[in-house]
């Protein structure tokens, strides 16, 4: 069976209900002259957990800021949750309120308190009464364990409890898949764990997630699958015990020999 | 240990706290400062006595030429200086307008501090003091020069509405600071509100005024329908625009009903004509301004040309031109059926037309300035083009040009002095009446008259500047 062995088809779903939320076919990106991502098929299916992995410049952050327009694809098709991307604003608008992002520099907003960074795309987007955002708000905030800094700015906190206000900032959303673009990269080492735990904490709870790190114990213990890529390309995919103790290519022999 | 502050959300997780151990505090006592700084070698001894005693000679010819002044001309004229040719039986309306400006400001700075103080307890971050002596040391280059003016008046009254107006100012600022919240809230409004009255009782009642007042009362109502949560159907979401509408137009037909008679701005002159100018430019200027910025980064060739076009064209021709041009060739081409505009209208109209160039170009660095990340966060969050730009991206931008700002806000207001050349009589040019008084004429009193009025535009421009000051250091608090 394929979920015991590592290839490079990564539309086979593993985990989760077994249903597709994300489907990406054929999918090609340009930068200019530079072909970042190359002919990219995925699938990503509803409450799994999938992290990609692979060296920089690969494409890997390029592959989920497509996913939620930050970037646009040249050709092929992105498909999240039955709705397709297209040029549309209000298409484009209506999958980025089911997607969320974790960006790897945090990217709160310096000039609001972090109740009201987790507030405002409910009230503005969502039209949630204030007081029920704020009551969501503030349960967010006990699940990433920071109710006590509600009342900060942004620049008077860690960058771990940076990160985990913008994680409940995307929480607030309510979105059905969260990308998580090398959430830890920015962190010092004593604060990467805090932010592991509250992502691991997200999968438990049945979160579909698309994580690009280079944390490979978080790959082994929370993801269903990992995805190698290189040069724009998928170059392999697995099970993680599998992706770790067997991989079969020797771009990712020689990408994990150097890594782990 | 007394002026710790106890932070009440501290949980010992960051040193956010007053620091318990201070860093060794090192004062040096006159004598020696003096010895580190001026005399810590032979050539820089030798240097501070020349210069010192450059300075000493400089300084006591000055006094002495101060003492010596003769301030007939300032006395004699005053009135002119200050509020030109207004006529005396119409001067209540100067008084009613000083006083309803005295109360927007203090009321809504005293709401804006209380909400900064309620901000830094929930932070639990130290807030302003809040003090008669630190508003006297605040606000003491604009008041000095207020008492200095009124000091040459032949009557009391002058003073008697300076000192009024400074205690108006305390009270209403401690009125603004112990409202209930519900005020408070509202004290945009409430500012606004006596800004415009402040306008009526000088100009009367008239349709434009209806106008003002309208859109005022519109705003007011659409914010408090807005306030609670967001509209759930369509019926409620259309009685959110019919209600203010209905407001706005019932405030429009009773304001043009009144028929209070007013007393137009062609005879405005003096120091009041350019403070009234320069906040008039200032409130067109501003957010003409960011207007054009966002006009010129648009994506909309149209828009994005305009903006360009505009900018570009007022940035390269000099102010007196504009000015000139408006007031003299401008009626020409309008419509003869057109009433033509009063002197003060076009300038006004043509000193933010003017200022909205410069800030339009100092706005866009400023949104050049806000990091690619916040719109790509404000992005994936699904916040609209339009949402994004008001909640994230301006707030950022205009925080981070506050000083460029306020720069070019000192140089509007010095600039109204070119109104002269334009036929308003302005606080600069109310010295070159003064001067072509018969009893003044020739006898070399330029210097005088040009002191008392760099004195003038010295205190307001400084309190500018200092303003800006402290408004930078507040938001960059913590963030």
């Amino acid at each position: 069976m394929s979920t015991a062995t590592v290839n490079s088809d990564a539309t086979q779903i593993q985990g989760g209900t077994g249903e597709v939320m994300i489907e990406v076919e054929a999918m090609d990106k340009y930068f200019g002259d530079f072909h970042a991502l190359k002919s990219i098929d995925m699938k990503v299916g509803k409450q799994e957990v999938v992290v990609v992995i692979g060296p920089s410049g690969s494409g890997k952050s390029t592959l989920i800021r497509c996913i939620n327009r930050l970037e646009r694809h040249d050709r092929g098709r992105i498909i999240v949750d039955g709705i397709e991307l297209s040029d549309d604003v209000r298409n484009i608008q209506e999958i980025r309120r089911e997607t969320g992002m974790v960006f790897q520099s945090f990217n709160l907003f310096p000039h609001l308190t972090v109740l009201e960074n987790i507030t405002l795309a409910p009230r503005n987007v969502r039209k949630v009464p204030k007081a029920e955002a704020e009551a969501h708000a503030m349960e967010l905030l006990e699940r990433v364990k920071i109710p006590q800094q509600a009342n900060k700015y942004p620049g008077q906190m860690s960058g771990g409890q940076q990160q985990r206000v913008a994680i409940a900032r995307t929480l607030a959303m309510r979105p059905k898949v969260v990308l998580f673009d090398e959430p830890t990269s920015a962190l010092d080492p004593e604060m990467v764990k805090e932010v592991l735990d509250t992502m691991q904490d997200l999968a438990n709870d049945g979160m579909t997630m698309i994580c690009v790190t280079h944390e490979m114990g978080f790959a082994r213990e929370v993801a269903d699958r990992v995805v190698f890529m290189a040069d724009g390309a998928i170059v392999e995919v697995g099970s993680p015990e599998h992706f770790f103790t067997n991989p079969q290519e020797d771009r990712t022999k020689l990408f994990l020999s150097q890594i782990l | 240990m007394a002026e710790q502050q106890i932070n009440p959300n501290f949980l010992g997780e960051e040193p956010l706290g007053a620091p318990t151990i201070r860093p060794p505090h090192s004062k040096l006592s006159a004598g020696e400062w003096l010895k580190t700084n001026l005399f810590n070698s032979r050539l820089n001894s030798i240097i501070t006595v020349v210069v010192g005693a450059l300075l000493f000679w400089c300084g006591y010819l000055f006094v002495r030429w101060i003492i010596d002044i003769d301030f007939t001309i300032i006395r004699d004229t005053l009135r002119v200086f200050m509020i030109g040719s207004f006529p005396d039986d119409e001067l209540w309306r100067l008084w009613g307008q000083a006083y309803l400006l005295v109360l927007a400001i203090g009321f809504g700075s005293g709401a804006h501090a209380r909400r900064n103080h309620d901000q830094a307890l929930l932070q639990g971050v130290a807030s302003d003091e809040q003090s008669l002596w630190s508003l006297a040391r605040r606000y003491w280059p604009i008041i000095a020069v207020l008492v200095f003016f009124a000091s040459f008046a032949k009557t009391f009254s002058p003073m008697l509405l300076v000192i009024t107006s400074v205690l108006l100012a305390v009270a209403t600022r401690w009125l603004g600071w112990v409202a209930p919240a519900a005020l408070r809230l509202r004290a945009g409004f409430i500012a606004a509100a006596a800004v415009i009255a402040s306008m009526l009782v000088v100009a009367g009642t008239s349709k434009f005024g209806g106008v003002v007042v309208g859109l005022l009362l519109f705003a007011w109502a659409a914010t408090e329908l807005r306030r609670g949560d967001p509209a759930t159907s369509r019926a409620q979401q259309a009685v959110r625009w019919l209600v203010p509408l209905a407001v706005g137009i019932v405030a429009y037909l009773v304001i043009a009903a009144i028929g209070f008679e007013g007393f137009g701005w062609k005879d405005w002159g003096g120091f009041h004509v350019s403070v009234f100018t320069a906040v008039a430019g200032i409130a067109i200027g501003l957010p003409g301004g960011v207007l054009l910025a966002l006009g010129r980064r648009s994506d909309l060739p149209v828009v994005k040309t305009a903006s360009v076009i505009f900018i570009e064209f007022v940035r390269g021709v000099p102010l007196i031109s504009l000015l000139i041009f408006s007031i003299v060739f401008l009626p020409l081409f309008l419509p003869p059926a057109w009433e033509t505009p009063t002197q003060l209208t076009l300038a006004i109209v043509v000193i933010g037309g003017f200022s909205a160039a410069y800030i339009a170009e100092i706005v866009r660095g400023g949104l050049q300035a806000v990091a690619k990340g916040q719109t790509e966060a404000a992005q994936a969050l699904g916040l609209s083009p339009g949402a994004m730009q008001r909640l994230i991206v301006l707030p950022q931008a205009l925080r981070a040009v506050i000083p460029a700002m306020v720069g070019q806000f000192i140089s509007l207001f010095k600039d109204t002095s070119l109104l002269f050349a334009a036929g308003v009589l302005e606080f600069l040019g109310a010295s070159t009446i003064a001067n072509n008084q018969p009893q003044f004429l020739g006898k070399g009193l330029a210097p005088v008259t040009l002191l008392f009025v760099a004195i003038g535009y010295w205190a307001f421009s400084y309190t500018m500047s200092r303003e800006s000051r402290l408004l930078e250091r507040r938001l960059d608090t913590g963030r």
